[in-house]
């Protein structure tokens, strides 16, 4: 009977300390409408690189200690672009990340799934493919301007997502909701996902679209969003052929507090990866104000690309 | 002998032009409206008229690209501009009818650039109004452009952009937007246009529920010689599955502004 | 100041823009008014006023990085006054116009223009 007694009290006391240690999850405030409030300009500006460094394995996150040694570590940009390059001091004019505020988080990549925070490979025949069609793309690389980049065009830059990920500079994400929508978008280039809120996937009548066609549901606190049919003119990460019909991204976004959200997403393709990839990474509410990013109005450096290398062919008598 | 109307129906029609006129939205209509009170503006909405093609009163005339037959020519209107014509000032016409001239190459609509306020609205595209309890966000499906009007906190533009810096406030059952910061631009297809001075004040009355009454009065003393409304319905863009699609017109305005810069084969 | 001579590259060309855009067998060394800011995207552009060695004027289109940042960190259009003299060293356009890539840029006093920068590693090929 004593022994019985000790059981239960050890037991009381053990989901005591269970319900005492774990603390409540952030409550949001609702809108008028009942949704979540998830509006506002945030940045996701960081240094977790998107790829794990290979020598980290299968740590997902640093300690406390490790953190608090890096966490004003520099970050690595994605960037074609080397500062030994032909290119202005990115610093000059504050674009370095480090030159702004960046947003607390721990983990070693951006990347978390597969385990080892990489991009998992393409399948070979989809790397036969893509490594065919990069090759005819060099060959072409400056023939006009529809052969360059859609970055270099200002059509799409490739942190515009789906998924979104963090961009270096300017890396600045509005949300705007209203009932029934959800409004996604980053400075560069203004590009607005307007995402309907819906039951199921609603009839997009079966057109692509260049960020795909995206429809959102609330599960709890957190809005999943579905996409598919992006469009062929649009290469994924890692790839130089576009998604199959197929291709899906999953994006989650969740408030944790009273200005930050976590962004998660999963993409899959079956005709490119054997595997999905996805990871997370929190974005937080900035007083600076989201700014116009026009780019295509103000590109001289395109024309000026192209003009450059007529001039190169004409020295070398390889044009009219 | 004409069958005439009841004179009750007049009295009614009468009233409803007069609260029409005045902002007001007519008796027993069914603006929907917010938790907050306001109007809600939110749908996808379209303009049915010819101002983009012209804002002052115009007949039908051939239009840029004469091999595009009357596909291309341009749709007469009776004009959007309260007392008929744009007060230019003499010194600023010449630049009109150059812009006019050169419309082809030259209208920033066919090199796809970003369209500023007014002309975004009357585009002949849709944009989808997104209001919430406290913002106000406008996207338009003509290049994807973006208009987030500042409800609070207001401050004036930090730089000039092509979509301007929009801050709103309610008067009443109208949201008033003052705009400032648009870089030059021009407000239709007909070359005319406006300076980076210009300061633009747009009013949103709805009506009823599907219909909205849109002024847009732009001042810009180094263009004209005073400031000059134009008016027209926004109309709710009632299909089932209306929404934004893409147009990103990048694409179809790479020819006209880089064609010349392809590469040609030596012989 | 002296504008150096640009000597020929048959360097084949980088798959990369800005080395298409720019010569980096074409560096250039001037001091030049300003005589308009371009605060816009996806790059700035200062366009200068050069005074060559012979007296005779120039203008110069100088690119720079997108202004978004600086604008946040209380930049305006009316910080950088018309007139304001400026020493750029970069390089020059592909084409042969007078057009460069900044690659620094400093006030007369010898200051940066926008934010004072690490020194900059000699570039390599």
């Amino acid at each position: 009977m004593r022994r019985l007694a000790l059981l239960a009290t050890t037991l009381l006391s053990a989901a005591a300390a269970c319900f005492a240690a774990a603390p409540l999850p952030y409550q949001a405030p609702r809108t008028s409408w009942g949704d979540p409030v998830i509006e506002g300009v945030y940045t996701n500006n960081t240094n977790v690189p998107f790829e794990r460094p290979a020598k980290l394995g299968n740590k997902a996150v640093y300690t406390a200690a490790e953190y608090a040694k890096r966490r004003n570590a520099r970050a690595v940009v994605e960037t074609t672009t080397v500062v030994t390059d032909v290119h202005y001091e990115t610093a000059d004019f504050g674009l370095d990340p480090d030159q702004s505020a960046m947003v607390t988080n721990p983990r070693t990549s951006i990347l978390t799934q597969p385990a080892n925070g990489r991009m998992p490979p393409l399948r070979p025949d989809a790397k036969a493919r893509s490594d065919a069609a990069r090759a005819r793309q060099q060959e072409h690389a400056f023939d006009s301007a529809q052969d360059r980049p859609l970055q270099e065009r200002c059509l799409l830059w490739a942190h515009e997502g789906p998924p979104l990920r963090p961009v270096g500079y300017n890396t600045l994400v509005r949300i705007a909701q209203s009932p029934g929508f959800v409004v996604l978008m980053t400075e560069m280039v203004h590009d607005a996902r307007v995402i309907p809120i819906a039951k199921s996937r609603p009839d997009f009548g079966g057109l692509p679209r260049w960020q795909g066609n995206s429809w959102g549901h609330w599960e709890g606190q957190t809005l999943v969003i579905e996409t598919t049919g992006i469009s062929g003119k649009v290469n994924p990460r890692g790839s130089a052929v576009p998604m199959g019909p197929d291709g899906k991204v999953i994006e989650k976004i969740t408030p944790t507090g009273p200005k930050t959200v976590r962004y998660e997403f999963l993409v899959s393709d079956p005709t490119l990866w054997d595997v999905s990839w996805g990871g997370e990474f929190p974005m937080e509410i900035t007083d600076d104000p989201l700014l116009e990013y026009a780019c295509h109005e103000g590109n001289y450096g395109l024309p000026n690309t192209l003009r450059g290398v007529r001039e190169e062919e004409k020295a070398r008598g390889r044009t009219r | 002998m004409m069958p005439t109307r009841s004179p009750l129906v007049a009295m009614r029609a009468a009233l409803a032009l007069l609260l029409l006129a005045a902002g007001v939205p007519a008796r027993g209509s069914d603006v929907p409206r917010t938790a907050a009170g306001h109007p809600d503006l939110n749908g996808v909405w379209q303009v049915l008229n010819e101002a983009n093609w012209d804002l002052e009163p115009h007949v039908a005339t051939q239009g840029a690209v004469e091999t595009l037959g009357a596909i291309g020519a341009v749709a007469p209107g009776v004009g959007v501009v309260e007392g008929g014509r744009i007060p230019y000032l003499p010194t600023a016409l010449p630049q009109r009818d150059a812009n006019r001239e050169h419309r082809r190459t030259e209208d920033p609509e066919a090199k796809c650039y970003l369209p500023g306020v007014p002309r975004a609205t009357y585009l002949p595209h849709p944009f989808q109004i997104v209001q919430s309890d406290t913002d106000v966000l406008i996207v338009y499906q003509f290049a994807g452009a973006v208009r987030a009007i500042a409800m609070a906190g207001h401050r004036d533009a930090p730089v000039d952009s092509w979509m301007g810096w929009s801050n709103g406030r309610w008067e009443g059952d109208t949201l008033v937007v003052d705009v400032t910061g648009l870089n030059a631009n021009w407000l239709d297809r007909s070359g005319n246009y406006a300076s980076e001075t210009r300061r633009v004040t747009e009013r949103y009355t709805p009506v009823d529920a599907n219909h909205v009454r849109y002024e847009a009065t732009i001042e810009d003393p180094a263009v004209f010689s005073r400031p000059w409304t134009i008016r027209m319905p926004l109309y709710r863009r009632l299909e089932p599955d209306a929404r934004l699609m893409d147009f990103k017109c990048v694409e179809f305005a790479e020819e006209l502004m880089y064609g010349d810069l392809r590469r040609k084969e030596a012989p | 100041m002296v504008l150096l001579a640009a000597t020929g590259s048959t360097g084949a060309i980088a798959h990369h823009s800005f080395a298409a855009e720019f010569d980096i067998d074409k560096p250039v060394d001037f001091r030049g008014k300003v005589i308009k800011v371009e605060l816009i995207n996806p790059h700035s552009w200062i366009h200068l006023e050069v005074t060559a060695a012979d007296g005779s004027k120039e203008t110069w289109m100088i690119e720079g990085g997108s202004p978004n940042q600086l604008l946040r960190k209380g930049f305006t259009k009316n910080s950088l006054p018309i007139g304001t003299e400026l020493q750029v060293v970069g390089y020059q356009a592909r084409d042969g116009a007078k057009r460069a890539v900044g690659r620094t840029l400093k006030l007369a006093n010898g200051q940066s223009l926008f934010f004072e920068t690490t020194p900059i590693p000699e570039p390599s090929r």
